[in-house]
């Protein structure tokens, strides 16, 4: 699902594919032959789950490093995706826990284990949440002040030229099957944006829906579309998201926003995703500061898309990321432990 | 001996430092360069919206006629003729006309452009053993290198559409229009050519009287194979916002939609069948006449 780029996209439930449900099955094996590890000195072994999309890879190796060397557990990271992950927290109470987990790719079972209090919600993975929209390159909005939301740009169409066609503008929606595409692509019909001289584009791939923004941006040409963050792109290239001008409205978005054949959408604001980082009840009660540690700690969406950002430009692991990220913004995670913990952190780094 | 378990690679920093570097300069290069590039690629992109235009906007039975016109022309048979007629109704009944209009115009630009560049190039392989040398080495790269390893750059010079997408599918589609031109003209008998140089033909004389016409049936299974070949990259180049019957079937493999998928598909294997039968049809007819001058 995710070509190889900080995606970590809510693409819709459709990405609950076989793949996931074939590798819960071994991963749940392994963990429970993990179980019964050798404690470590304060908080023990912890098992921390790195999602395959390089923002939870990020978060996960962060998170090992200052467990392993701030609060002297015994970190390990196991690999994993979304759903056979928090199943097998849920059921067999390991890995720990789960750094990077969005709303609207939790399976239903999760929101259950939620409730009877079999996983806790520690944090905000993510201070503003995962956010998708609209997005508009910076300079466009600095050169026309006037463009504060969807409903503004879509009156300019000559300042999103589509390449295939100069005089119409182009709305890239996305590729098929994303989530994220239908609504682009309702909000299409919504902003009525084919009257005001917009062509609506299928970018084909996700390679496709980076290429064409990088192309733009690189010629200084307007680009309007679906995007989302935190991610490397939105890191390196300095987007505006344009909000619909109008509140949210639940029933009205399941009722047609989101709806792939839906007629008549109206104008509606694009929710945010709460990212959560989830814990298994069993390391809540035991861990003590390490769980304070994870329930305080909470990234900057930029802060996030700059580290993304720089593991692309520099092709880098999420292991060189995170000790980038130590190095580099103390003022971020300082205030995410105490100062003794801290100077223990920049000891080992 | 750890040189001798462990391949001894380049240091991990200066690989990473060359990756960079070499990033770098193609951005900077797109950067300075890329606008003059769009500008060198703009009749091209015309040509594509001409044809595309005339493909979809024509009423539908008078495309029918023109198809079912060439492939008579070419064939000269009723069976083909018949065929395709069959294969065009039921790709229109099925709801998928414009996506298939949309594809052939793209696959006739592809075939134009892979003839106009690769058959100078053939004539010159055949001419020179020195450019043989050179230039089969760069088609074996053409026809093995993953087509995605070029397409992000092309996408990054010239942005999504029709021109990137023609220019991965030329890239893929023409080695068989260069090597079978190249094969046909080095196949052609040494004592005709005797006969041509003992009646004084100029080598241009030779080339356009003798040579491409005896060489012209095997030139044919090159286009025809080129054809193919393009046919076979109309999904990839949907990938990068070529429209037509490659984006159906990317929302069919996005969302598990099997019928979608089995029509979309099966109208490109329609075009495919159309398109080989009777280009197929007409090289040998080529022999067939040839034959007989010889006889």
């Amino acid at each position: 699902m995710n070509t190889g780029k900080t995606i970590c996209p809510p693409f819709g439930v459709k990405g609950f594919n076989i793949k996931r449900v074939f590798t819960a099955a071994p991963l749940m094996f392994g963990l429970a032959y993990f179980a019964p590890v050798a404690q470590a000195a304060d908080c023990g072994a912890v098992t921390i789950a790195s999602m395959n999309w390089a923002s939870a890879e990020l978060l996960a190796e962060v998170d090992k490093f200052v467990l392993q060397n701030g609060y002297g557990c015994d970190a390990s990271i196991v690999l994993g995706d979304t759903v056979p992950t928090l199943t097998s927290m849920a059921e067999k109470g390991k890995p720990d826990v789960a750094p990077e987990s969005w709303t609207s790719l939790r399976p239903p079972i999760t929101v259950q284990n939620i409730q009877e209090g079999k996983l806790m919600i520690a944090s905000k993975a993510f201070a503003d949440g995962g956010v998708q929209g609209i997005y508009v390159p910076k300079f466009i909005v600095e050169q026309n002040p006037e463009i504060k939301t969807i409903a503004d740009a879509i009156k300019h169409p000559e300042l999103f030229p589509d390449p295939e066609e100069p005089s119409k503008g182009a709305w890239s929606a996305g590729q098929q099957g994303w989530g994220g595409t239908i609504i682009a692509s309702q909000y299409y019909k919504a902003f009525k944006a084919k009257d005001a001289g917009f062509n609506l584009v299928d970018t084909g791939s996700a390679a496709g829906h980076d290429g064409s923004l990088i192309h733009a941006y690189e010629r200084k040409k307007g680009w309007i579309g679906y995007y989302w963050g935190p991610t490397s792109l939105l890191g390196k290239y300095e987007m505006v998201r344009l909000p619909a001008g109008v509140p949210y409205d639940e029933a009205e978005w399941n009722r047609c926003n989101k709806v792939e054949k839906c007629p008549d959408p109206k104008p509606n604001e694009w929710p945010s995703d709460e990212v959560n980082t989830i814990v298994t009840k069993s390391f809540a009660d035991r861990a003590g500061p390490a769980y304070k540690y994870l329930a305080t700690r909470s990234w900057p969406n930029a802060v996030v898309s700059r580290m993304l950002a720089w593991m692309a430009d520099n092709q880098a692991t999420g292991e060189d990321g995170a000790k980038q990220f130590l190095k580099k913004h103390p003022e971020v995670w300082s205030s995410w432990v105490d100062p003794a913990v801290a100077e223990k952190i920049n000891a080992a780094l | 001996m750890s040189w001798f378990q462990d391949f001894p690679q380049m240091d991990e920093d200066a690989l990473r430092g060359l990756k960079q570097v070499i990033d770098e300069a193609f951005r900077t290069f797109t950067r300075s360069y890329g606008e003059g590039i769009e500008g060198f690629f703009a009749p091209l992109q015309k040509f594509l919206l001409l044809s595309e235009r005339f493909m979809t906007q024509t009423p539908w039975p008078i495309i029918v006629l023109i198809i079912l016109g060439i492939a008579w022309a070419a064939s000269r048979s009723i069976k083909v003729v018949l065929g395709a007629l069959v294969a065009l109704l039921a790709i229109g009944y099925f709801g998928m006309w414009d996506d298939s209009m949309r594809t052939i115009s793209m696959i006739f630009v592809c075939t134009v452009m892979s003839i106009v560049i690769g058959l100078p190039i053939g004539i010159m392989m055949a001419g020179s053993e020195r450019m043989q040398r050179v230039v089969n080495p760069v088609l074996d790269v053409m026809q093995t290198m993953p087509s995605f390893v070029y397409l992000i750059p092309v996408v990054m010079l010239l942005g999504i559409g029709r021109v990137p997408g023609l220019i991965a599918v030329v890239i893929y589609a023409i080695p068989p229009m260069i090597r079978m031109t190249n094969l046909g003209i080095r196949l052609v008998d040494r004592d005709v050519l005797e006969a041509a140089d003992a009646f004084g033909s100029s080598r241009w004389q030779k080339l356009r009287n003798v040579q491409l016409p005896l060489a012209l049936p095997t030139i044919m299974a090159g286009i025809n194979q080129t054809i193919m070949m393009a046919l076979a990259m109309v999904v990839i180049a949907s990938m990068i916002g070529v429209q037509g019957l490659g984006q159906p079937v990317l929302k069919a493999i996005a969302n598990q939609y099997f019928t979608l998928g089995i029509f979309n598909g099966l109208a490109i294997v329609g075009i495919a069948i159309i398109f080989d039968r009777v280009s197929q049809a007409y090289g040998q007819r080529l022999q067939k006449h040839l034959e007989v001058v010889h006889g």
